[in-house]
């Protein structure tokens, strides 16, 4: 075994890389999702609202991602 | 006066919405903002660095989008308002607002250096703003619209006063250059989210002043502006490198650097 201190190291947290994209995805998705769900009987305000919560929600996600991109590893 | 003129764009597919134009302009603008942003943090392996391109590739992303979804009346909806008829609504505007400005604050905060708490009540307040914003322009009587109108406006208000005072001031503990590129980025925030009430309450939504053509152009030009205008003077600046809080060099130094 190295008597050399560990040194700590910052690696991209893949469960957070692959958040940001699946939440991306989602809200693009979203701004084209509001037809369709009047189509299954929803009211436009229902819809709507639906729709604007789906974009804040993974905004919000994005930046806790985003925030936890990296983990130290000693 | 030429009709095309009067109706400040030009009807693209042909379904007599002539703001069709600025919305293909805008959907390609964004789409050749987040090709650029994307080709430019290509291959970047800094961890802070990442951490901005994600955010700010993602931006004029969901922009795009937006911009899609409304040029091909998707994003689109009519409202009946007392007294003044049939609105048309563009909702997708809304839903990328809600979206895209708390990211736009986060890279502030994170070029800032801001605690979590602050971030969090910085996006909190903003998206309330965005909400407030959507809720007026989904109500049925201009008293209501106007209204929360005013409410949306005080929020927006609250986060210029967050941006002005507890970004800047942790701002101000960093290096000259993240100094400079933050304060370039809250001027180019302060200026043109505040034209976006103002085009708002004179546009179709509101006093009905500026037609739906010349709002749809000028909420193109600010989207443009605010996301890939403010991104790209972000992915620019050194300080979002590394050792951009490293002790700024004296007078001398920097002479000998250049």
């Amino acid at each position: 075994m190295s008597d050399t201190p560990e040194t700590e190291v910052a690696v991209l947290n893949v469960r957070s890389a692959v958040g940001i994209g699946v939440s991306f995805v989602i809200a693009a998705g979203a701004l084209f999702a509001l037809p369709t769900l009047q189509n299954t009987g929803l009211g436009f305000n229902t819809a709507f609202w639906l729709v604007s919560a789906v974009e804040l929600v993974t905004a919000l996600a994005i930046a806790y991602f985003v925030l936890n991109l990296h983990e130290t590893r000693g | 006066m030429d009709p095309t003129v009067m109706q400040a764009g030009f009807d693209l597919l042909g379904d007599g919405r002539p703001e069709t134009l600025w919305l293909g302009i805008g959907t390609i603008l964004m789409l050749i903002g987040t090709f650029y942003f994307i080709a430019k943090g290509w291959g970047v392996t800094d961890e802070e660095a990442r951490e901005y391109y994600a955010i700010t590739i993602l931006v004029p992303g969901i922009a795009t989008a937006a911009y899609l979804s409304m040029f091909f009346g998707i994003g689109l909806t009519e409202v009946e308002v007392a007294g003044r008829g049939t609105l048309d609504i563009y909702y997708a505007r809304y839903a990328d607002w809600l979206f895209t400005t708390p990211l736009l604050l986060l890279d502030l905060a994170l070029l800032a250096k801001v605690d979590r708490v602050t971030i969090g009540t910085l996006i909190g307040v903003d998206a309330l703003m965005i909400v407030t914003g959507l809720i007026g322009a989904l109500s049925q009587t201009m008293l209501a619209r106007y209204s929360w109108w005013l409410v949306s406006t005080i929020a927006f208000i609250f986060v210029l006063y967050y941006l002005l005072t507890s970004l800047r001031s942790a701002a101000k503990r960093r290096s000259a250059e993240v100094q400079s590129t933050f304060n370039t980025l809250t001027v180019i925030t302060a200026v043109l989210w505040t034209a976006y009430p103002i085009l708002w309450i004179i546009g179709t939504e509101g006093a009905g002043v500026v037609g739906l053509g010349l709002e749809t152009l000028g909420f193109m030009v600010l989207d443009v502006t605010a996301k890939v205008g403010f991104g790209f003077v972000l992915l620019s600046s050194r300080a979002i490198l590394p050792d951009s809080d490293a002790p700024e060099p004296s007078a001398g130094e920097t002479a000998t650097a250049d």
